[in-house]
């Protein structure tokens, strides 16, 4: 009798621990996931089911029209040891990262400073800075682009006056990625967007105090907007790295969907969209999706590390 | 920077040079932005162009004035499909307005727990979510359709609609999280000595000041749904439901006749809405700590 | 908990539509049917004002959906994988087979005689719709390859437009005769990478793309030599540079007809409508250039696009029916005209031909009397043909094109690629 009391005390304390237990956590971690609701439930159940599913295609045969056939590391092992499209699509794709992004965000953050200045008219050259971007990649961007840059295109035709005659860019294997990474730079509206209201952010008294200090224009820059700019700017970074890696309108448009001339457009994505619903190689194709998302999530992650060292939060 | 212009010019007192050097200054910067937007324009005019030229010149012609002009592709765009573009319009503005709301809604709540509630876990599903950027959609699709299809959405706006409200662009939470981690904490740690709860921080503190950023998302999830026609292309299955990025892609057809003039004339007006959501928008975008008063 | 269900309906689904048949169709309560096809607002009206008038004379409510090629594939792969396929598909020669093998498209043998009346439907065309020996898809026209030709150069030239003697030897005569008018074109399109224009030449040497069996039906030497000979006219100056030829990404408006760039391209019959609506020049039709003199023409009659019925359309029957209206009533092949092709049924056929225009009579023309051009329909290509063509064929010919690979190259690397990709095919 007096044991099992003792038990029962000794239960109810243990209760009253875990109730404690239960209740901080609760206080803790209850807000947190109460805002995170409505993304978990999008997350669980929109997005996780479908990326565990191609990671099960990925080691399939599937043809979108059967049911798949299990064919182990197949995939992974073709696309790299068998497989010359993929490496194709890999240099086309890191070249077009490597030359696109930074010349962009470099675009951007430049006419984002001269849009912020106050000067007059500037919501009308913000609008006209963005009008490229409102026009995205459509059929009239791909016929547009072929009149600019083909032998007889307005470019060439410029550059006679000055006794050059170009070549015709948009058809030459050479330099057909380059119009790709100029339409690419050209629509610099998104950044530019964001850059500006990160400027606006900037509280304007910092600027204010710092003149009263005889602070000088360029050191003002270097001391306090690229500072307080660095989470934008990493933002901006990782966003379009990630989107020219993801990069597929524009070839696709642009080269009717083919990545030619000779391959010198065949983008990562649109190699894996040949692959998927081209030739219905949907296993192959999630293959390839699974390295993508290795190849960019090791670049994000290399850029979340490294990123302590440079961006400013205000913590 | 005009306000604090006067002040400078008192301190150092040379207000004749200066200004002439303020003047120079703004005639050059007026000057490259004039020309780059002439730049930016040529596209524009271009495709102003097309869509008031003879069908015959659209591809050959290298002078952007045409030889004759006609109205002709935009009465026979605006009535050349089955449906009319008026249907198409208000279809897109529906899903676009929704998208809006949905992504403004709950992007911006699951970006504040990100960037200022603690929990458990909160690193772990803050790496989930970026790597929900990573995933190529073409690869999610098929499976994303199964789904939608179990339920019965096909064939109705929900696919297109649902997952807004359920914060799916990861894209937009980054860019919130990001925003809110430049605004000061001291602000929210006050409000919290003071007794108020995150869900008041939340709604009376951080998004008022992050009115730029929440413009921002605006602009783009509009855009960016106006703009999309995959999603629509694989969803929606009857012409009256169509957007207006599906119903232009339906004048062209690369094995047989098109209409480049009633597509460049549509291309002309679908643009139109997203320019003055565009122009609407940026106003708030310039909005922001400095304009509301709360400074630190 | 929600998710679990979820996820569950998710792999049922995923794993690969297990239930494409087992999912109800979730149009399948009424009785109207879906009818997806590509094309344009041309074709569309066209194909409208048939299904209103099906649906007047009686029959069910059609539902048409249209789009754009480059759209169509992957709406029809999802749709297909989703377990909701329409109920009448338009099928192209080069998916047939790989709907057909994997059961997304039924065989509509039951059907002949029944539904479909096909007394008068020309045989070759129903022959074409065969996979394994099923009928899986219905013709909606024959057409055939054919050169697209302006005929404004060739009158400023001074010389007559090619025709059913023409050679591919006579084409540097052709040329000559160009610069002497002071045209700047060339005379000819680069058609080395036209998987078509070889077929043709291929089979004027006695030799095909494909055997019946799904292999190569020619050898190393014979690519080398085709290669080689484009190589020679390029080098010439009688057919357009790489550079130019690389514009051409599909479109009617980028061929190098259109774009001024050549006075001759390999095309199709029926797009002679589709080509003179878009050139100012007059257009005309020939066969493809013989390899000599007295060589077969090596065309055949194709067809240009087919109806098939989905494999899990609810009523099989009613779309065979729907199909059948298509192509063998005369009413509605006066709303259709020669727009897919021209019809395939003699007695459509002779009804048709006093009402149309002046290019669709050309292209009738031509399709109805190619005499000792016509050769014997070849067997369906397998599978993985279009990938041959698209990923293969064409990047090696621009390779040659851009002197990235030399003929003798390209010739060993078609030979090998092609290979490799059909025995990947399973």
């Amino acid at each position: 009798m007096t044991a099992r009391s003792m038990s029962t005390s000794s239960v109810n304390s243990q209760r009253a621990v875990n109730n404690a237990w239960w209740s901080r956590a609760w206080s803790n971690n209850a807000p947190g996931y109460l805002f995170l609701l409505p993304w978990l439930i999008g997350f669980l159940g929109l997005t996780i089911g479908p990326i565990i599913s191609s990671f099960y295609l990925s080691f399939t045969n599937f043809d979108l029209l059967t049911p798949p056939r299990w064919i182990g590391a197949d995939n992974y092992i073709r696309m790299f040891t068998n497989d010359p499209k993929f490496v194709a699509s890999i240099r086309v794709t890191l070249f077009f990262v490597i030359f696109s992004v930074p010349l962009k965000l470099a675009f951007a953050l430049g006419v984002a400073l001269l849009l912020n200045r106050g000067m007059r008219g500037l919501p009308l050259y913000r609008a006209l800075f963005y009008l490229p971007s409102l026009l995205g990649a459509s059929v009239a961007i791909a016929i547009l682009w072929r009149q600019l840059f083909a032998g007889d295109g307005l470019v060439n035709q410029v550059l006679a006056n000055f006794g050059i005659i170009g070549p015709s860019w948009i058809s030459n294997p050479n330099y057909s990625l380059w119009t790709l990474i100029i339409l690419s730079i050209w629509q610099f509206g998104s950044p530019m967007i964001i850059f500006l209201a990160g400027l606006r952010q900037i509280p304007q008294d910092m600027y204010e105090a710092a003149s009263l200090d005889g602070a000088s224009k360029s050191r003002m820059f270097w001391k306090i907007t690229l500072p307080l700019l660095t989470p934008v700017v990493f933002f901006n970074a990782i966003i379009q790295t990630i989107e020219a890696f993801k990069s597929f309108t524009p070839a696709f448009i642009i080269s009717g969907g083919t990545g030619n001339p000779i391959n010198s457009t065949l983008f990562y994505t649109l190699y894996l969209f040949q692959e998927a619903f081209g030739y219905f190689r949907m296993g192959y194709a999630s293959a390839l999706a699974w390295f993508l998302l290795l190849l960019v999530a090791a670049f994000t992650a290399f850029s979340f590390l490294t990123s302590k060292y440079w961006v400013h939060y205000d913590e | 920077m005009t306000s604090e212009a006067p002040r400078l010019t008192v301190v150092t007192g040379s207000e004749a040079n200066n200004a002439w050097r303020k003047r120079t200054f703004s005639v050059i910067s007026h000057g490259l932005l004039i020309g780059a937007s002439i730049l930016m324009l040529y596209p524009l005019l271009w495709l102003l162009s097309a869509s008031f030229r003879p069908e015959n010149e659209i591809f050959n012609a290298t002078s952007l004035w045409p030889s004759s002009w006609s109205l002709d592709a935009y009465f026979r765009g605006w009535n050349g499909l089955r449906v009319s573009f008026s249907v198409f319009f208000l279809n897109s503005f529906v899903i676009a307005i929704l998208c809006v709301v949905g992504n403004l809604l709950a992007c911006s709540l699951a970006a504040f727990a990100f960037a200022r509630v603690p929990f458990r876990g909160r690193k772990f599903w803050f790496a989930m979510m970026l790597m929900t950027l990573m995933l190529p959609g073409q690869v999610t699709l098929i499976p994303q359709y199964v789904l939608f299809r179990s339920i019965g959405w096909i064939d109705t706006i929900l696919p297109l609609v649902a997952p807004k409200f359920l914060a799916v662009d990861g894209f937009f939470i980054f860019l919130m999280v990001q925003f809110f981690r430049g605004i000061p904490k001291e602000l929210d740690e006050a409000a919290m000595m003071d007794g108020c709860s995150w869900w008041r921080i939340y709604w009376k503190i951080m998004l008022p000041l992050s009115i730029p950023v929440l413009a921002t998302a605006a602009v783009f999830t509009f855009i960016w749904t106006w703009d999309d026609f995959f999603a629509p292309l694989i969803y929606l299955n009857e012409m009256k439901q169509y957007t207006v990025m599906l119903g232009l892609r339906t004048f062209t057809d690369s094995t047989g006749e098109s209409d480049f003039g009633g597509l460049f004339a549509m291309s002309v007006l679908s643009l139109v809405p997203i320019f003055v959501f565009f122009l609407l928008f940026q106003r708030l975008l310039i909005e922001g700590i400095a304009t509301t008063g709360m400074k630190r | 908990m929600t998710f679990r269900v979820d996820r569950r309906q998710f792999l049922m689904g995923s794993t690969a539509l297990l239930a494409a048949g087992a999912l109800s169709p979730v149009l399948a309560q009424d009785s109207s049917l879906r009818l997806l096809f590509w094309g344009s607002q041309a074709r569309a009206d066209r194909t409208y004002g048939v299904t209103d008038l099906y649906t007047k004379a009686g029959g069910p409510a059609v539902e048409g959906e249209f789009l754009a090629w480059n759209d169509y594939w992957p709406k029809l792969a999802t749709q297909t994988a989703g377990g909701n396929a329409p109920d009448i598909i338009q099928m192209d020669y080069r998916y047939i087979v790989e709907y057909a093998n994997r059961g997304a498209i039924a065989p509509m043998d039951e059907f002949v005689g029944g539904a479909l009346q096909l007394a008068d439907f020309d045989a070759d065309q129903l022959e074409g719709g065969k996979v394994g020996g099923k009928l899986y898809g219905i013709s909606l026209g024959a057409n055939s390859v054919a050169l697209m030709i302006n005929t404004a150069d060739f009158e400023k030239a001074g010389i007559p437009v090619p025709g059913p003697t023409t050679t591919y030897a006579d084409l540097a005569a052709m040329a000559e005769a160009f610069k002497a008018a002071g045209i700047e074109k060339k005379v000819i399109a680069d058609g080395s990478g036209s998987e078509p224009m070889f077929e043709n030449w291929l089979r004027q040497r006695g030799k095909a793309l494909y055997t019946a069996d799904g292999k190569l039906a020619w050898e190393v030497a014979d690519a080398t030599e085709w290669f080689t000979m484009w190589a020679d006219f390029r080098a010439k100056g009688i057919c357009v540079s790489a550079e130019d030829q690389a514009l051409d990404t599909g479109p009617l408006e980028t061929t190098m007809l259109t774009l001024g760039k050549a006075s001759i391209i390999p095309s199709n019959s029926n797009q002679l409508v589709a080509f003179q609506a878009i050139n100012q020049d007059k257009l005309t039709i020939s066969n493809f250039p013989r390899i000599a003199a007295d060589a077969p023409g090596g065309h055949y009659r194709k067809p240009s696009m087919f109806f098939s019925i989905g494999g899990t359309a609810a009523n099989k029957e009613a779309a065979a029916k729907l199909i059948n209206f298509f192509v063998t009533s005369k009413e509605a092949s006066l709303v259709l005209g020669v727009e897919r092709g021209i019809p395939c049924s003699a007695g459509v056929r002779e009804a048709l031909a006093p009402t149309l225009d002046e290019q669709s009579q050309t292209a009738l023309n031509f399709v109805a009397n190619l005499g000792d051009l016509l050769g014997a329909l070849p067997p369906s290509p397998p599978a993985k043909a279009g990938e041959i063509d698209a990923s293969l064929f064409r990047t090696l010919s621009q390779e040659v094109g851009f002197g990235a690979r030399t003929p003798e190259d390209a010739g060993n690397a078609l030979f090998t690629g092609a290979n490799d990709i059909l025995s990947r095919a399973s």
